[in-house]
């Protein structure tokens, strides 16, 4: 072969290199917009990638409106026994060693894209839905907790005590590890927003956005745009979707 | 000795409570009216619904956990939607307490149910709906609300 027909043009190189980005990056984006909200029918697809962002330089001290609204949503009404009661999400305070610094955040399970949980599972009961979202299917958990050790960021529960009042969407009970799963059930019923995410709307502070990745208007790619976001222990690489920003 | 055995195995057969169903073809009679009481028939026939509900349950939980599916026609929310008794001042009866629509059968059968460790014995909380279906009901309470002003008018 000629080394001529090798070579490629600047005009070449230009067209070839834009075509294949659009290929890439802008086509498959015209579908997933036009696929938003899912019937009740169909699968859960991986053109949806549900993601969260907290802005921490909003998130008011002493407001527990996100931990409140998971609460009632999931009905996690506890033993007023704090050291073993569920908890999906919890406010915890950070403080700058350097600055003294102190900040609060909403803590809850980090939805990562490779996530240790799932890695220690026995049974496949601990499994990440092709959508993004990391949860426990309890009609195979065994309880054996080895994915609330290997969460290196505290979100899982354990049940230790028979319930009774359980809400009809969210089912749960004694010997089962739990943890947020982003509303799941909401999500399927086409809602686009957390509990956690529109308390914190309600109360006027804006820290928590929540969307799908896919859509670039989503809330939380609005939010991603916006500030600077990075993942907790991003040393641990498990990719989490759960970002931070403001501290 | 062939002669008894041969006998011993007939009667074994014809009385196996596994060859025949709990309830075949018997009325439920139960404390309460449920939904269910008004309808002549379950998502299914009410043969295949007495002998296999649970497979069609099994087969949903697990679609509705891994892959997200959230129809009604299979879900156990919409079963005790339907079959859940109430009192007469409107209470709902727990679909586990004695004589109500899942206890009557199992404790028959014999067959111990934990379902209802985790799931709820009654409809409680908030009905999920779609956000198609909450706008479609938004509309019609716009045109009920629209239809009073005018009715006041």
């Amino acid at each position: 072969m000629n080394n001529k027909d090798l070579q490629l043009s600047r005009r070449g190189f230009l067209v070839k290199s834009f075509s294949a980005i659009s290929v890439v990056y802008v086509i498959p984006n015209l579908f997933t917009h036009a696929e938003a909200a899912k019937p009740l029918d169909q699968k859960v697809s991986s053109s949806t990638k549900w993601a969260m962002a907290v802005d921490v330089d909003k998130c008011v001290s002493g407001c527990t409106a996100c931990v409140d609204a998971c609460i009632e949503e999931n009905g996690l009404y506890g033993f007023d026994r704090p050291e073993t009661d569920s908890q999906w999400i919890r406010k915890i305070k950070i403080q700058d060693i350097k600055t003294d610094k102190v900040t609060t955040l909403p803590m809850m399970c980090q939805h990562c894209e490779n996530p240790p949980c799932c890695d220690v599972c026995p049974t496949g009961a601990s499994f990440r839905r092709i959508d993004g979202i990391v949860m426990v299917n309890q009609h195979t958990c065994i309880g054996c907790r080895y994915c609330m050790m290997a969460c290196p960021f505290k979100a899982r529960s354990f049940v230790h005590e028979n319930l009774t009042e359980q809400l009809t969407n969210a089912p749960r009970g004694k010997g089962c590890v739990e943890s947020c799963n982003f509303c799941a059930n909401r999500i399927d019923h086409g809602s686009d927003t957390t509990a956690c995410e529109e308390a914190c709307q309600k109360e006027g502070h804006q820290a928590i956005s929540f969307g799908d990745l896919s859509d670039s208007e989503s809330r939380v790619n609005k939010a991603l745009r916006k500030k600077d976001h990075k993942r907790l222990r991003a040393d641990l690489m498990l990719k989490q979707r759960v970002t931070y920003t403001g501290f | 000795m062939c002669k008894f055995i041969n006998s011993a195995l007939i009667i074994i057969i014809t009385l196996n409570p596994l060859s025949s169903s709990a309830h075949d073809g018997e009325k439920h009679v139960m404390k309460g009216h449920s939904k269910a009481d008004m309808l002549d028939q379950c998502v299914e026939p009410t043969e295949m619904m007495q002998k296999e509900h649970f497979v069609f349950l099994y087969h949903q939980r697990d679609e509705t956990v891994i892959d997200g599916i959230r129809t009604k026609q299979h879900s156990l929310a919409n079963c005790i939607d339907c079959h859940v008794s109430y009192d007469e001042i409107g209470e709902p009866i727990p679909v586990t307490d004695d004589g109500q629509f899942c206890q009557a059968c199992h404790v028959k059968t014999a067959v111990n149910i934990d379902c209802f460790t985790c799931h709820a014995t009654v409809p409680r909380g908030k009905p999920m709906k779609s956000n198609k279906s909450v706008i479609l009901e938004d509309q019609v309470e716009n045109i009920l609300i629209s239809l009073e002003e005018t009715n006041h008018e």
